[in-house]
């Protein structure tokens, strides 16, 4: 019953969430200026033949009617097609817009189905190999406040911040790609592609669980109970591990919830530097080629992964921490 | 039955100097961490040189040098030279003073970024969490709603098409922003007016701008200030992925993020363009967060790990 | 001779402070504990008795040291084999704290952890073994359905029956000794005395031997043999304890016995005679209060607590009323309906003339004035960054009132009045001590000179000194301001000195409402019997708690049953209690109880009774 009504209440705050999203990109992409069919058509194309197209892809109504109409298609399962992409999967150049072709640009859906299962697989790859590093390292230093466990997680936690994961990219890809060819590094043929964009992710992502996990182990471990168990006839090590890392885990799986966007950010660049064919780069490319269904399309689905991972990591800290109550 | 929690007692009791000021004892508690001291010795050094050594060398960053083309740094390749530290690009320009150049914008877009987004987060957080209702419902889901997407989209989608001023990015990375620092300060804000001082001076008929301004903001916000140096470094990191992608300041002004584009197209032959000002960014941002994670610690212990 | 179960012979225990220097703590502690008997430890708080309590079980951790002394577990040395020690925690030695919301891992069920600690000191014990004498023992300490209660998390009990949970745990694997470190400090007066009557039964049911730690004397009075007094960290006397009450022989044993507020000898402040016409200061008419809270396991689901239900009653021009009950009785919802920090949903607060509860903007602001509240705590009650003077000055601000100047000097006199020095005008709050606060707190709220001054638990954190020093101010000010007091307390002893007509709350109820002298010696409704019983006291008691309470706890405000809601605690409930409600009966002209077995007044002679 509990779990029942909780998702209820979940999923449709997850709603008003994801129809904000889906407002605010739709609104933000037509407030900003550039035209994205000029960008189709091309700088050469002549201003009445824009204008014609404009007008037949709605793009004229004013925004709320537009915005309406798109919404009931989202309603409904429907994404619209890509400005730019045919069918086939290459981008089009804009030069050489023709009306005709518009009926086989590719399904936004589809593009995004293509693309999601290696993003995913990259960002899995990714959270594993940063908590393998945040680990040790934060259950460590939470224990040990103040000594040099301690002290080790805060220096290697302020270097990996510091580390901007593009240039990270560059220099791994320079050595261990390139150099050394320990590891293939640019566009995707199998998994091995994937370990070098996961690791650089992963020290992206690794200093906030690390400051997390410190924090909250050293918290957790100046509790009452902590210190109670061994008087009542507990061993110290069955205390921290039984009771006191169950504890301190709650606070990291909410930030794995929070790290989410952190985490989609991270994918877009990475995968621009790795020439690695997943949702990022299709990102990055729909943003610069102003290829508006692509962007709502990416957006909206992004925003109810957040939705639903959040829902995930809530029910799972329920699970663990019986007490909270979102 | 006693209300007052004893540990809270404790903790008051024991604090050594009566009456001396909270945030002056973050400072000095910061300051007796060694990694403190060290970040603050890098970022000194980076600080001074970036603010005079472009004025007082006798170089031009943009004043290309065809047959200084190319040089490595120090030490490391044929031909280096005294006068190029860091080597030289491809078109003979001093990486130095290019690096050093880079930090001023840098810099400069990281710091006015954190204090809009300071600005807005704070004020409407505060809001949010003395009024709490509607406000704080509306705020809270418009949070969600932005940190759903990455901050990154939304800055590229706007920088791409509008021209990437300085203002411009500074607003829209601030714009992008602010909503984490609504959130602190929301939950701050929510857990410290319900204590006792809050509601004498309700009764007390103290207006609630009186209470936001005077009562409340004094205690909230400096422990947000000190978390938020660290986010300068994240904004100057955000700053140089911007320019890597082409929507930063543009060329031929140099930032860490173009000259790290820039050298990705040599990084066969010349591997320094793409890598010195890596290393140049990423010293300058450890000393940057060792600072800021001395800071937060320290607040942690006086502050007793508010928000 | 045959060793005794424990032997303390001189220890000492130092605090090493930051400078590098050290603090003693306790010096020189010898004792001896036999088997099988009761040994209190009193001492006032920083006099070194939970140190010395946790000395016992091997708890003392940085920065504290032992720095001499022997501990032996019948004549053999602990603290030469730590480990040793260690074994002997939780099998052999059991410990009991001052904190049952914090010692059990709150995402675990408190039934596991009972069997986990069973299991690891008995590890040949089998698990089933283990939950049936866990379930068996939950029983015995009354806890209502223990198998399923079992099964729920700490979150899930009250403190008053978590501390019985842990001394479940403390009992189950039966220890030789138990530490009971402050047991009762946390809990309401009526849970407290239950606790205490089981840990007797228990203690004896197991043959333990018990050393009793609290720093009210009455209540260790209560259970031990043979009572120990600490003073800054020695043991000034040691005595049995019937005749160290009646024969105290160290300054400060005396002392102790001395400023112990009676309540049973002397007589409380008489109600103020008034005519018919005076007109009450403030009038509370049929006052409810509901609060939605959202109900955990539902969709879109509220329960409805009821805080306030149906509260009448009024203070007239320099009253001392008084308002008691336990934690969640209502009683800081009241504080709350009647400053006006929230309107009430029904009924009226007559207030100089004006209803609090629809009156706003400038007339309120004016009302506001005239009604001062003085906070509970004094640490969280004081802006932390605004000098002392600001802090008393700001009432003046809000209202616009006086010139800097005049304001200022205003705070000057105001500060004399209540006894802070003038010198700590600039200060910042931090270094003051809880008393000091306190006084601020007061100053801030008569600088504007109010009528009425509502004090919401404001001695409770003080110590007896400090708390006959600002009773004695009130009295003063009261004199010399004219000031009504409306106290807000949970401390009966406090009340009867100081409240001339009291209201005792129950469930958000006002379940009587009298004269001091008669509420003390001729309660009229049970509930206040009760409350009157389980007072820890040295005098002789007037009402015994085994004839006034029954067990149980109350019930949720949310779901309030039908009928009288304290008939489930009620020694004398009968069937109509469970079904029909009791309103607040006339037994006098004054005093009203909520009781079926309230007799109607019958003559004027009657109004005497008890006095």
């Amino acid at each position: 019953m509990f779990v029942l009504s909780f998702l209820a209440r979940r999923l449709l705050q997850g709603f008003v969430i994801i129809f904000l999203v889906m407002f605010l990109i739709f609104t933000l992409l037509r407030v900003v200026p550039g035209d994205p069919v000029r960008l189709m058509a091309g700088g050469m194309a002549p201003e009445a033949l824009i204008e014609q197209i404009a007008t037949q892809m709605g793009l004229r109504d004013p925004i709320l009617v537009q915005f309406g109409r798109y919404a009931a298609h989202v309603v409904q399962g429907d994404f619209g097609q890509s400005f730019v992409r045919p069918a086939d999967g290459a981008a089009t150049g804009g030069a050489a817009f023709n009306d005709a072709s518009r009926s086989e640009r590719a399904e936004v859906l589809t593009l995004v189905a293509q693309t999601a299962p290696r993003t995913f697989q990259l960002a899995l790859t990714a959270i594993l190999m940063a908590l393998l590093i945040s680990l040790p390292l934060g259950v460590a230093g939470g224990l040990y406040p103040g000594r040099w466990p301690d002290r080790l997680a805060l220096y290697l936690g302020s270097i990996f911040v510091s580390l901007p994961n593009f240039w990270l990219g560059i220099v791994l890809i320079l050595l261990l790609s390139v150099k050394l060819a320990w590891l293939p590094a640019i566009g995707y043929q199998g998994f091995a592609w994937t370990i070098l964009p996961a690791f650089v992710l992963a020290i992206e992502m690794a200093p906030f669980m690390i400051r997390t996990l410190t924090v909250s182990v050293a918290q957790v471990m100046q509790e009452y109970f902590i210190a109670a168990g061994p008087v009542r006839g507990l061993s110290r090590s069955r205390v921290v591990l039984r009771h006191g890392l169950k504890n301190a885990s709650v606070p990291l799986l909410n930030l794995l919830g929070v790290q989410f966007s952190m985490l989609l950010g991270g994918v877009l660049v990475v995968e621009y530097i790795f020439d690695y064919p997943g949702l990022g780069l299709l990102t990055i490319n729909a943003v610069l080629q102003r290829d508006f269904p692509l962007i709502q399309g990416i957006a909206i689905i992004t925003s109810a992964a957040f939705v639903l991972i959040n829902i995930a990591v809530d029910l799972l800290a329920t699970t663990i921490d019986p007490r909270l109550d979102y | 039955m006693a209300s007052v929690d004893p540990a809270l007692m404790g903790k008051l009791a024991m604090a050594p100097d009566r009456g001396r000021s909270l945030t002056r004892r973050v400072w000095a508690e910061a300051f007796r961490q060694p990694e403190f001291k060290i970040g603050l010795v890098v970022f000194l050094i980076l600080f001074l040189l970036a603010c005079f050594y472009p004025e007082l060398s006798s170089i031009d960053p943009l004043k290309m040098n065809v047959r200084g083309r190319l040089l490595p740094p120090l030490f490391l390749g044929p031909n280096w030279s005294f006068t190029n530290p860091l080597g030289t690009d491809q078109l003979g320009r001093d990486m130095l003073l290019r690096c050093l150049v880079g930090l001023r914008y840098s810099f400069l877009i990281g710091v006015s970024t954190v204090i809009v987004m300071l600005l807005i987060g704070c004020t409407i957080g505060m809001v949010a969490g003395y009024k709490g209702g509607w406000i704080s419902t509306i705020l809270m889901r418009l949070t969600d709603a932005q940190l759903s997407i990455p901050m990154i989209i939304l800055a590229i989608a706007i920088l791409g098409v509008s021209r990437p001023t300085i203002p411009a990015i500074v607003l829209v990375l601030g714009l992008a922003g602010w909503p984490t620092y609504a959130r602190v300060t929301r939950s701050v804000v929510m857990a410290e007016s319900r204590k006792e001082f809050v509601r004498g001076a309700k009764v007390l008929g103290a207006s609630d701008i009186r209470i936001m301004a005077l009562l409340l903001a004094p205690l909230v916000l400096p422990p947000i200030v000190f978390v938020s140096v660290l986010d300068i470094a994240r904004m100057m990191i955000f700053e140089s992925i911007l320019g890597f992608i082409g929507l930063g300041v543009q060329p031929p002004t140099p930032t860490f993020g173009n000259l790290i584009a820039d050298g990705r197209k040599y990084l066969l032959n010349a591997w320094w363009i793409a890598t010195m000002p890596g290393i140049f960014l990423c010293v300058t941002l450890t000393s940057v967060n060792l600072m800021g994670a001395a800071l937060e610690r320290a607040r942690n212990r006086i502050f007793g790990g508010l928000a | 001779m045959e060793a005794p179960l424990l032997g303390v012979q001189g220890l000492n225990v130092d605090l090493a402070l930051q400078s590098g220097r050290t603090r003693p703590i306790l010096r020189d502690i010898s004792f001896e504990l036999p088997a099988k008997r009761t040994l209190g430890l009193i001492g006032a708080s920083g006099a070194g008795k939970t140190v010395l309590a946790k000395a016992l079980v091997n708890w003392i951790e940085q920065p504290l040291h032992i720095t001499g002394g022997t501990i032996a577990w019948r004549g053999k040395d602990l603290l030469g084999d730590r480990q040793g020690f260690g074994r002997l925690r939780g099998s052999k030695i059991a410990y009991v704290g001052g904190n049952p919301a914090g010692t059990l891992d709150p995402t675990q069920t408190v039934g596991a952890q009972i069997v986990e600690k069973l299991l690891s000191v008995q590890p040949r014990t089998s698990r089933r073994e283990a939950i049936e004498k866990a379930v068996d023992l939950l029983a015995a300490v009354r806890i209502p359905s223990p198998s399923q209660r079992f099964h729920e998390y700490p979150y899930q009990y009250s403190g008053g029956m978590m501390q019985r949970a842990l001394i479940v745990d403390a009992l189950i694997s039966d220890p030789e000794l138990l530490v009971a470190d402050n047991v009762t400090q946390p809990l309401d007066v009526t849970v407290a005395a239950q606790i205490l009557k089981l840990m007797r039964e228990l203690t004896e049911r197991f043959a333990t031997a018990v050393v009793f730690v609290s720093s009210s004397l009455p209540v260790v009075a209560d259970i031990a043999d043979e009572l120990l007094v600490l003073h800054e960290g020695r043991i000034v006397e040691r005595q049995a304890t019937r005749r160290l009450v009646s024969h105290p022989i160290h300054a400060y044993t005396q002392a102790l016995i001395g400023e112990l507020p009676t309540i049973w000898q002397g007589h409380g402040p008489a109600e103020r005679p008034r005519g018919q016409t005076t007109e009450p200061l403030l009038s509370v008419s049929e006052v409810s209060k509901t609060y939605k809270v959202r109900k955990r396991d539902s969709f879109a689901g509220y329960n409805h607590v009821q805080a306030v239900r149906r509260a009448n009653f009024d203070i007239f021009k320099g009253d001392n009323f008084g308002v008691v009950g336990e934690s969640g009785c209502g009683k800081s919802s009241l504080m709350r309906l009647l400053t006006r920090l929230e309107p009430p949903d029904t009924g009226r607060i007559v207030f100089d003339g004006q209803d609090l509860a629809t009156c706003g903007g400038s007339a309120l602001q004016k009302l506001r004035r005239r009604l001062q509240l003085v906070l509970q705590d004094p640490f969280s009650s004081l802006p932390p960054r605004s000098p002392i003077g600001a802090i008393i000055e700001e009432p003046l601000r809000i209202h616009g009132l006086g010139g800097a100047k005049e304001r200022r000097r205003q705070v000057r006199d105001v500060m004399g009045e209540v006894g802070l020095d003038a010198t700590l005008i600039d200060e910042l709050p931090a270094g003051l001590s809880a008393g000091q606060r306190q006084r601020v707190n007061v100053a801030r709220a008569m600088i504007l000179e109010p009528a009425l001054l509502i004090m919401d638990e404001t001695l409770s954190s003080l110590d007896q000194t400090e708390q006959t020093k600002l009773l004695n101010l009130f009295e003063r000010l009261q004199a010399q301001h004219g000031f009504t007091y409306l106290f807000i307390s949970h401390d009966l002893a406090m009340v009867r000195r100081v409240c001339s007509r009291i209201a005792v709350m129950y469930l958000g109820e006002i379940v009587e409402l009298a004269a001091n002298e008669r509420l003390f010696f001729d309660p009229g409704h049970p509930y206040t019997k009760a409350l009157l019983s389980a007072v820890p006291t040295l005098e002789e008691r007037r009402y015994r708690p085994e004839d006034c309470l029954l067990e149980g706890e109350p019930p949720s405000p949310i779901d309030l049953p039908p009928g009288c809601s304290f008939a489930s605690r009620c020694p004398s409930a009968f069937d109509r209690c469970r079904s029909q409600h009791p309103g607040l009966t006339a037994r006098s002209s004054h005093d009203l109880a909520a009781c079926f077995l309230v007799e109607p007044p019958r003559v004027a002679a009657r109004e005497t009774a008890g006095a």
